[in-house]
Parts: C-alpha cells; structure tokens; sequence
C-alpha cells in the first residue's frame, strides 16, 4: 500500500501553507466578546439569555446566521461548550437557550445583565430553509433540543408565505419543563399548527400527555419536510413514524448532539463516522445518520 | 557551486554548522534523556541522530502536548485577548515518516478553516531532515508509502553515507542555508549518491521482509474482521498510542485563571472514554473496543477519504509505547489470515 498510489485516486488540495490569510487564522480560537442583555427564565434550569456581540470599539456586530447553527460559548476561567443559537436571524437580538448540565452552562446561567462571555461561530450547517421553501413543513423536538427549532419556527413566522403547510409537535418531560411558552400564540397566528405534549402531566395541565408522534395527526407529506432535535430515541421514534407515513429520509433533518471543543473540525470529539458534527453537521438527513444514531 | 547541488557535509562539521544556525534559531534535535533518545530543545549536548527514532514526535514542536491557544485580560468588564507568538525553530533529524505526518497535518489544519497555532509554527520552523539508513524494529513506513527516503516536505534532507551525510536541499530555505554557511560543505562524489541509494534500498527491504504489506482492501477487511472485543480485553486504556502518534491530534480546550488567564489546548485520545461523552452522560463511543476500531477507521479510512493520504505512516510508535504490547500491525494480519 502506497501513499503515492492513493494520492492519485483522490483529489488533492494543495498542502503549502505559505500564503494563506494570517489575519483569518489568527482569530480561529479568539471569540467575540458579546455583552448579555436579557435574561428570561425558561424554566427552573434553563434560561433564554439575549447578547449583544461586540466589535474592538464595543460598537454592536450583527451576526449572520441561519437556524440550526451553533456558537461556541465562553465563560473565561470556565471554559467553552457549543449552544445552539434559539433566535432567528430575521429577528433581533441574538440569543441562547441554555439549561444547566455542567460546570460551564452553570456559568453562563450565573451571568448577569452587563456581563460578557465569549463567542465564536455561527458554526456548523443549520436547517437548509432553501430547501424547505414550497413545501410541507414538520418541526418535531423534545427537551432541550426544542431550542433550535424554536429559531427554524421564528424563521418561518417571518417568511410565512414561502412555506405550506407548517406542524409543529414538541414534547417535554412535565409542563415546567415546557420552553417558550408564551412564542406559541404566535405561531399560531402565523398559521402554524402548534401541538403541545408531555409525558407526566400535573393538575393544572389540561393538554396532550404522550408522545409527540401522537400529535402527527394530518401531515401531509407530498412535498414534505421535516426538522428534528431531541433525545436519540425520541428522533429515531419520529423519523421511523414520519417515514412510515410516506416521508421520504432525504427529507428529514435531524440536529445531532455531539461533545465538542473546537468547533472547526479539528479536535475530533464530535466525529460520528467520518462526519464531523461541527463542519458537516450538526443537520444531517436521515438517509446519512439513520444507522449512526 | 550550484544552489540545489548535492553537497557533502563531514560528520565533525555538523555540530558547527547547526552552532551557527543556533544564534539565531531554537534548535530541535534528537539527545539523549536517560539513555533514551528524546526530540528536545539542543543545549550542546552529544545528539542522538544515530539512535532509532525518538517515542516523541518532532511533531509535539507544531501541536504540543499542551500549548497556549490565548491570553484573556479583564479590565472593567472588558477582555482583551493576546496570541501567543511561535518560535523560530529548527528541527534536526526529522525522520521521512514525521515529514509525512505533517504532510497529513498540514492538509488538516492548513487548508479548509486554518488552525492558526499549528500553521504559525509551522510556518517559522525549519526542517533538516533525516533519512532513514537504520530502520527501527518496528517500523513499517515502507509499507505505508512513507519511508525510508524522504521525497518532499523537508528544507534540507541529511542521508548519513558513512563517510559523513550527503545534504540535498527542497526549498528556497534550504538553498539560503547551504549558501550562507558553505564553508562547513564539500562538493558530493558520485560516490556519496550511490551509496544514498544502497544504503536506502538495503532499508526498505528490510522494513518489507519483517512484515508483509497489506492492500488498502486488506486493511478495510481486517478492520471489519477483528474481534474488537478481544482488543478490548488486551488493551489497558491508557490511550499512549495516539498520543505518540504523529498524526493523531484530538486536543481538549480548557482555561485556567480568573478573571484574567490563558486557554489551553491539550492532546486527547479518543481511546479515552470520556472522549465523546457528553455533558448528559449520553456516549455514542462508549464501548472500547467501538473506540479502537473508530482509531483504525480514522486512519485507514476517514483521513484518506479527507487528505489523499493515510492516517497511519507506520512509524511504529503505538505499538512501541503500548504496555499490553498490542502489535497495531499485526492485529491487522491476524484478522485477516
């Protein structure tokens, strides 16, 4: 076996490093410092967290993004973790759902109005809107993962007439743990189909208890898409459920969760077969990460 | 003298010559550590160029065991950040299978998203390489392509012919050395060329007789065929092997100091259990013996379908360093036979 004789099979990118952009590379692990300005209490572990990003003369820099993207997020001292951008890039200001799990979540949630962490991205794919455009739309998640979806919604409130049909079916533990409670009016008075569900309910809950797939009800998958986040086994449920009905597995995208460090596809910790979560993820269809999940 | 000459360089002026090169370059060279040959900083000390290949990369000199990613500075709420500026190095006796592990690294943290710590140590470092006349026990570089004789990739390249070293050059650097410091140099003899090649083919075919090639199908087959759960119970999880791998280069972040301070990146291993565990508990690689088979895939697999090139260049270090003294080649032929 020949380094050279597979050399030629494949195609080659030229390898010299001279030349390159400097300036690009030397902010590839400096974040942004943004300022938080909001915080809003989701439920009793997670908190909505709003951030004006910073330029050097702390003038406002808006952040390009598209729902599904992540940033990296830095409490110095602490240390960074990847958190999916909750807003939409049709809406201002930039925001973070975040529920405490670790050490570092625990310090952004200790952040007050005025204090600044550090972010670096938008990273990885995000949702293809493009694509989803004309057609039937099902956003399904449950927990923490619900999130992201809520910037793919926001996003398709502000675009409305580009889309069909749009369902949205999400379902948490108990009803505290339900985020982004009071976004639902109006998602439905932008015409989505909003279906709420949760697996223990309590004595002021008069909504749906169970799974969310029992929420799909009247979806229509020709032309459909759909956008999944939440629990592995919750995600294999849906897109099973979603292909049985006559979704094709190209069409479902599901965001995957993976431990991450960099961000930029170089310290290997979110790799799932040769993909790297952060570069070629987190969205992927169905077809590709169905087996790996 | 022509600048991409061979040109021939005694044994006794070697020392002299990287002397001169040290007054204004950090000089990295093969001594001795305890008996071992080790890649260190050179202080004068007696070099170990004719001992085998160090357990320690000169790699660790592009992306060290831990390094500094940047400084945070908190003034009034405010954090200024400061870069970490590289060195001017020198690496001494870069033997052909690292020069084809930085060929990998440079495809992975040069090209698509540059990784700016890596590339501006790259960039600022001189390599003076080292064919391989003497090759190691367990070897196998000629197997995966990249060894003994170095091709490309170096600034100088020494081939030790007995008599001395015969110096070619392969780059704009390496000609300005041979230029700047001539009077160390003699004209090569036709001689000194021949016995390079000798010396070179007489390596090879020892690194081929002691263990027989694999085809890249062969490979992808033994990797399907092993009992990874066999592996599993053999190997001590002390994840050695990939941090003596000259390509591996998982790192972890982590900071240190409040509120001012330093970010750090440190070598990871992804034989390491909590490599891909994340903060719930959930761990899609939880099992070893799925980790040891991804490190395998890694590199007969999903680095040749990113780079062109081979994670592996058969240096031989991981099965060296492991203590439960798992042979990475032949757990492959196993498979297999």
């Amino acid at each position: 076996m020949n380094q050279k004789s597979l050399k030629k099979e494949k195609r080659v990118r030229s390898g010299t490093l001279a030349g390159k952009g400097t300036d690009q590379m030397l902010s590839r692990y400096v974040p942004l410092q943004a300022e938080v300005i909001d915080i809003d209490v989701e439920s009793s572990n997670t908190y909505l967290i709003s951030l004006r990003p910073l330029d050097e003369e702390d003038e406002t820099v808006r952040l390009d993004y598209c729902p599904g993207q992540f940033l990296m997020v830095s409490v110095f001292g602490l240390g960074e973790c990847p958190i999916s951008i909750a807003s939409s890039p049709t809406r201002e200001p930039l925001q973070i759902c975040v529920r405490e799990a670790g050490k570092i979540t625990q310090g952004i949630m200790a952040a007050r109005v005025g204090d600044i962490m550090g972010i670096r991205g938008p990273f990885g794919n995000g949702f293809p809107v493009d694509k989803m455009k004309g057609r039937n739309v099902v956003i399904t998640g449950g927990g923490s993962g619900f999130a992201t979806l809520r910037s793919l919604i926001n996003y398709i409130a502000d675009n409305r007439e580009d889309f069909r049909d749009v369902t949205v079916a999400y379902g948490a533990r108990t009803p505290h743990d339900l985020y982004f409670t009071s976004e639902y009016g109006s998602w439905q008075a932008a015409g989505i189909e909003v279906g709420i569900t949760v697996d223990m309910m309590d004595a002021s809950w008069k909504g749906n208890v169970g799974l969310v797939t029992s929420l799909l009800k009247d979806i229509n998958p020709s032309p459909g898409t759909a956008a999944l986040c939440g629990p592995p086994m919750m995600i294999n449920a849906v897109a099973k459920d979603l292909v049985s009905r006559g979704f094709l597995e190209p069409d479902i995208y599901i965001s995957l969760e993976r431990h991450m460090k960099c961000g930029v596809g170089k310290c290997e910790h979110c790799t799932v077969g040769h993909y790297h979560v952060c570069t070629e993820g987190p969205i992927f269809s169905y077809d590709v990460v169905g087996d790996l999940l | 003298m022509t600048l991409n000459a061979a040109l021939f360089l005694d044994h006794e002026n070697l020392v002299p010559l990287i002397e001169e090169l040290g007054k204004t370059l950090e000089v990295v060279a093969p001594v001795y550590a305890e008996g071992e040959p080790v890649f260190a900083t050179w202080k004068g000390e007696p070099l170990a160029l004719d001992a085998d290949n160090p357990l320690n990369s000169p790699v660790e000199f592009f992306l060290p065991q831990k390094e500094v990613l940047f400084k945070y500075v908190q003034c009034s709420g405010r954090y200024t950040f400061q870069d970490v500026p590289p060195k001017s190095r020198l690496i001494l006796g870069m033997r052909p299978c690292d020069l084809q592990a930085i060929k990998v690294l440079d495809e992975i943290f040069g090209t698509e998203l540059p990784d700016h710590p890596y590339a501006s140590k790259r960039m600022s470092t001189i390599i003076v390489a080292l064919n391989c006349t003497s090759p190691g026990e367990r070897c196998f570089c000629a197997q995966m392509g990249s060894g003994p004789a170095a091709e490309e990739g170096y600034d100088l390249l020494l081939t030790d012919v007995g008599s001395g070293y015969l110096v070619e050059s392969g780059s704009p650097a390496g000609m300005f050395i041979l230029r700047a410091h001539s009077h160390h140099f003699e004209e090569a003899l036709p001689e000194h060329l021949k016995e390079k090649e000798r010396l070179l083919s007489l390596a090879e075919e020892e690194i081929t007789n002691r263990r027989p090639a694999l085809t890249p199908e062969e490979i992808r087959r033994a990797i399907d065929e092993t009992d990874w759960g066999e592996v599993e119970k053999r190997c001590l999880r002390c994840g050695g092997c990939s941090l003596v791998c000259p390509v591996c280069h998982c790192f972890s972040v982590m900071d240190r100091g409040v509120p001012d301070g330093e970010r750090l990146r440190c070598r990871d291993s992804c034989v390491m259990a909590g490599f891909s565990r994340m903060t719930s508990g959930a761990n899609p690689r939880a099992a070893l013996g799925e980790r040891l088979r991804h490190w395998y895939l890694d590199k007969f697999v999903y680095i040749p379908e990113k780079t062109g090139m081979l994670g592996c260049v058969g240096c031989g270090r991981c099965s060296s360093v492991c203590l439960s003294e798992i042979d990475r080649w032949s757990i492959l032929r196993e498979a297999i036979e």
